[in-house]
């Protein structure tokens, strides 16, 4: 199959699906049916149309291009199969919800911007996609219609406007300074641009707050928790990689701007601990796996801090491959990973809810591995992207407060499976229905294989490496402490923390400003208002001979035929 | 034949109005037939034009009225983008209107006037000089009079004076101007300047000012605005009317024209206006936004959002750098194309549903889902978001700010942006996730589907327009953009 032809039809067939159901009512009702074959083509794409490809549309938008590097195939790849396996999920799970025709609506405009994300090399088709998979996802979130998913809705949407209007203006002046609106140009002439770190700070602003960067993060743990089982897993396994790709695309790396890479460095290590310390205070398990997603980006905020430290090199082994592209694909890798197993994670929550207690041993068994996984336990494809990030970050103490974050990361995935355990359905004899637990399954396993492929396929290192002794240890205490102090500290009660955590207390502070009622503005200043009334007034008394307008009509024509003809004359 | 063509153009939409003001108010089917006549001959006319400006054809016709008085029509690249917007929308509000007033009152009048109104902006356009605009945009003004009081109510009456008075004050102040410059330095035509430079620059600034104020009033430019929301007691077609297909869009054009054609751009930044009228049109935009918040009445929030739009014109025509230009220039299409979806649609919700306040659409995106669908796609336009049209307009004046070094236009448009947000999408949400709970009523008898059919279908082909202009707005030189590029590089390059 042409490679071109695979990159428009990624991003294409979701919307083309969506155009049909709208076009044909029948075909409407079977929408929710085809969820799990719309990315097909995008995963396809990621397999045969990486490098190679490049689409060029002259008369789209601004010019559209669509290219495919490795970092974006890998991401393209893993979103289109998780979008797929929750896909399936979904179509079961919303099965008897009488807005599924709305949900998929949503779902297939999501899912057609998260994929184009990835695709697109100039900045209007990047800037259309991030638009798609942030504002449709909205219709992810309320879905239910509870107070609580519309309270989360609401945060998620005034957030998410603010993020589109600061990436604009970034975009915007970034354009400025490049001659072609293709994202490559344009990254390279940030560091010159006479208002680089204010674009620089708007796009950070932009990205940061869809990866849930501090204090950007908080329609993260409201939003994702609320929405429905599937669209949780796919906005806290592949939407929020939309920032990351972001980053990766529009950050200058390999460039040296060492004040910014200490600016992301402080967010992204700050974001990965404050996550576990308010994700342990979560008694939803879906809350605690959100507050968990955002501890993970802020550590591949982390690694992508690391490529701003000096021009060509990155903090870490210079020697190697750690260059710009180098710490992309990490980054890269590092998402694959922690998308696949946090989308079982979520998807588990909806399966659990379906299984009796006296069932879920088993699904609890292979979701503590998967959990784990995420803190690095060895052989995990967590140990993997754990082993992998090392690299570039170099020792010092950053690579040693992103060691540590591990410790947290282990505490957390074990009260989530404590969470997880008291969620079990009422009925003991409940089993999940194979739409559930199949996708579910499909899920897990590409958790556990896809990054070992993608290892062997590029890692930098090789498969002994991962295995290595040392390495192995690594990987082992950060798991082992956590248990112990999961154990010693098992009675103690920590506070209950709000979704949304810094949210309240703000909210509560404002909430004197909210009570202000704004007088309406004032109209025209009232001269003038004044002025128009009395010429109002005598117009209205030179019209009344002149009411009865068809004969005014011809009167204004024969007026205008005698001028034009004086005149002429 | 380059001289009969604007003529021809002209007298399609001129010589339906008399006929019509002729017809028997009975004669519903022939007068349909002759509006419908006037509009469909008139595409293909503008069509052929389009292609020859866009090879470098000229066409123009001469008249002397009196020596050094001369009626002149000339059609250039920038009179075509007016033209073609109303002569596109002149069609679609025509099958609108025949379908919205059926078995109404007055509908001799309201056709009569309404081919009228669209023959002044159609001379609005081609006109070539001063005093031949000024003829025009003075009918303009008339025949949009009855259009406004059509219902015949006292607020109709009350609009209509309001109307009036404000225009008629205009119109004076424009005249003053053009008489003032005249003065000084003989007839004016456009794209011909020589010598106005020369003029004392006190009273030039003068001039612009009064041109400026007069063009103002019919662009709702602050503090000149309030006749527009008044007017959205008119029926939706006249609202369509006023809000996209000409006036308004008159008034914006004759800025257009005095700053590129009379003054030229290099007058007028060396006179100092630019940053100023920019500085006004901003104001206009986020002072028309914040009033639009305010407002619960759906056709009221659409028009101080008009206020808001059309300032987006006037601010990328005071910037004057090449690419604010085309920003400006291009929204004069996209922001006529994406309101008269939305005031297409106020008006099918109005006559289907009874709705009228934004409170009571609450889940009208069920009963009426084509309709919302282009509503909600027009309005997310309007917040700036891609593909829609709105979007380019925005991308080309942001970065058109910044070309011109004017940076604090960017947080203008962001406040724009989010305001538009602020005031467009609590509607998208009660269309379609609040449940219905009886805000509307269903008509006591089903409409004939030939009047949905008129409602729904002009809203739906404008809503396609929106997305498509901003789909394939590269798409040379026929879309939009390619034609706003065209005027900038071509007449007004560098």
């Amino acid at each position: 199959m042409n490679a071109g032809f695979l990159l428009v039809a990624a991003p294409a067939t979701p919307l083309v699906l969506l155009l049909a159901g709208l076009l044909v009512p029948p075909l409407r009702r079977h929408l929710p049916d085809f969820l799990a074959q719309a990315p097909v083509p995008a995963l396809v794409a990621a397999f045969l149309a990486m490098g190679n490809a490049s689409v060029d549309g002259e008369t789209l938008l601004l010019g559209m291009a669509l290219r495919l590097d490795f970092p974006g195939a890998v991401l393209l790849g893993f979103c289109a199969l998780l979008w797929i396996t929750c896909g399936a999920f979904a179509s079961t799970y919303i099965r008897g919800s009488a807005d599924r025709e709305r949900f998929s609506v949503f779902w297939l405009l999501t899912l057609s911007g998260n994929l184009g994300v990835f695709i697109a090399a100039d900045i209007i088709s990047f800037y259309l996609a991030f638009g798609l998979v942030s504002l449709p996802a909205y219709g992810l979130v309320v879905h239910d219609g509870t107070d609580r998913s519309r309270r989360a809705g609401l945060f998620y949407l005034v957030l998410a406007v603010l993020g589109e209007t600061c990436l604009l203006l970034g975009l915007m002046l970034m354009a400025s300074g490049a001659d072609s609106l293709l994202i490559s140009d344009a990254v390279g002439a940030i560091p010159s641009l006479p208002y680089r770190d204010l674009t620089l700070g708007l796009l950070v602003a932009g990205f940061g707050l869809k990866a849930g960067l501090f204090p950007l993060h908080v329609w993260l743990p409201m939003a994702h928790p609320a929405a429905p089982t599937p669209a949780s897993a796919v906005l806290s396994g592949a939407i929020i990689k939309a920032g990351i790709i972001g980053l990766i695309k529009f950050l200058p790396l390999g460039t040296g701007l060492p004040e910014w890479s200490l600016v992301l460095t402080t967010a992204g290590l700050f974001t990965a601990y404050f996550g576990v310390l308010m994700g342990v205070t979560q008694s939803h398990p879906k809350a605690v796996l959100a507050y968990s997603s955002l501890s993970q980006m802020g550590l591949v905020i982390t690694l992508l801090a690391s490529g701003l430290v000096a021009a060509g090199v990155s903090a870490g082994d210079v020697g190697a491959d750690h260059g710009a592209d180098g710490i992309a694909q990490v980054a890269a890798f590092y998402a694959v990973h922690h998308g696949l197993a946090k989308g079982a994670l979520f998807l588990a929550v909806g399966v659990v809810g379906a299984t009796g207690a006296a069932r879920i041993g088993p699904v609890l068994a292979v979701t503590a591995v998967i959990a784990l996984g995420v803190a690095g336990l060895p052989l995990t494809g967590g140990a993997l992207a754990k082993l992998e990030l090392k690299g570039p970050l170099g020792g010092g103490l950053v690579e040693t407060l992103v060691a540590w974050s591990a410790v947290g990361t282990a505490l957390l995935m074990l009260h989530f499976l404590r969470r997880l355990r008291m969620a079990a359905s009422a009925d003991a004899a409940a089993r999940p229905s194979p739409g559930l637990s199949l996708p579910w399954g499909a899920t897990v396993l590409a958790a556990a294989l896809v990054p070992w492929g993608l290892y062997a396929a590029a890692g930098s290192h090789d498969l002994a490496y991962a295995v290595k002794p040392g390495n192995l240890w690594a990987l082992t205490w950060p798991i082992l402490l956590a248990g112990i102090l999961g154990w010693s500290l098992r009675r103690i009660r920590l506070p209950s923390v709000p979704e949304g955590d810094i949210v309240e207390p703000i909210a509560r502070l404002l909430e004197p400003v909210r009570s202000v009622r704004l007088p309406p503005l004032p109209g025209v200043p009232s001269i003038v208002e004044a002025v128009g009334r009395a010429a109002a007034g005598i117009v209205v008394a030179a019209e009344a001979p002149v009411r009865p307008f068809p004969a005014a009509g011809l009167a204004l024509l024969a007026v205008a035929a005698i001028m034009a003809f004086a005149l002429a004359g | 034949m380059t001289g009969m063509l604007p003529l021809l153009i002209l007298s399609t939409s001129l010589v339906p109005a008399v006929v019509i003001f002729f017809l028997p108010e009975a004669a519903t089917r022939v007068r349909a037939a002759v509006n419908l006549i006037g509009a469909l001959a008139k595409l293909p006319l503008v069509g052929l034009i389009l292609d020859g400006v866009a090879a470098g054809e000229q066409y123009e016709l001469r008249y002397t009225l009196v020596p050094g008085l001369d009626f002149l029509l000339r059609i250039d690249a920038l009179s075509l983008l007016f033209l073609s917007l109303s002569a596109f929308l002149w069609l679609l509000t025509t099958l609108y209107a025949l379908a919205y007033l059926r078995d109404g009152a007055n509908q001799s009048r309201f056709f009569g006037f309404f081919s009228l109104c669209v023959a002044a902006t159609t001379g609005i356009a081609m006109s070539g000089s001063l005093i031949t605009f000024f003829l025009f945009y003075e009918l303009l003004t008339l025949s949009t009079w009855p259009l406004v009081a059509h219902r015949g109510d006292a607020r109709s009456i009350a609009s209509g004076s309001h109307y009036l008075a404000y225009t008629l004050a205009g119109s004076t102040a424009l005249l003053l101007g053009i008489v003032w410059l005249e003065g000084q330095v003989g007839p004016v035509e456009f794209a011909a300047q020589t010598g106005i430079a020369g003029a004392d620059p006190n009273t030039l600034r003068w001039i612009f000012l009064l041109m400026v104020g007069g063009l103002g009033v019919k662009a709702a430019l602050f503090p000149l605005h309030s006749w527009l929301p008044a007017a959205m007691v008119a029926p939706a077609p006249v609202s369509a009317l006023l809000h996209a297909v000409a006036v308004v869009k008159a008034g914006a054009f004759g800025i257009v024209r005095v700053v590129y054609d009379v003054f030229g751009i290099g007058l007028v930044t060396d006179l100092g206006l630019g940053v100023p009228l920019a500085a006004v049109a901003s104001f206009t935009i986020i002072y028309g936004s914040l009033r639009a918040l305010n407002q619960s009445d759906i056709k009221r929030r659409l028009a101080y959002s008009t206020v808001s739009q059309v300032s987006y014109i006037i601010l990328g025509t005071g910037l004057a750098g090449p690419t604010a230009m085309i920003g400006g220039l291009v929204h004069l299409i996209h922001q006529g194309l994406m309101k008269v979806t939305l005031f297409f649609c106020a008006g099918a919700l109005a006559e289907t549903l009874h709705i009228y306040r934004i409170q009571e659409v609450d889940g009208c995106g069920r009963r009426m889902p084509v309709t919302m669908l282009a509503f909600s796609i027009c309005a997310v336009g309007m917040i700036g978001l891609p593909p829609v049209a709105g979007f380019v307009s925005k991308w080309y004046l942001g970065t058109g700010a910044i070309e011109a070094g004017q940076i604090w236009v960017l947080f203008v448009l962001a406040g724009s942006s989010v305001l538009n947000a602020l005031y467009f999408l609590p509607i998208l949400y009660r269309t379609w996730f609040r449940p219905a709970t009886g805000t509307w009523r269903e008509p006591l008898t089903p409409l004939p589907a030939a009047k949905v059919w008129g409602l729904v279908s002009p809203a739906v082909a404008t809503a396609v327009a929106s997305l498509a202009s901003g789909l394939l707005a590269a798409a040379q030189p026929f879309s939009p953009l390619g034609w706003a590029t065209l005027i900038v590089t071509r007449d007004y390059g560098p």
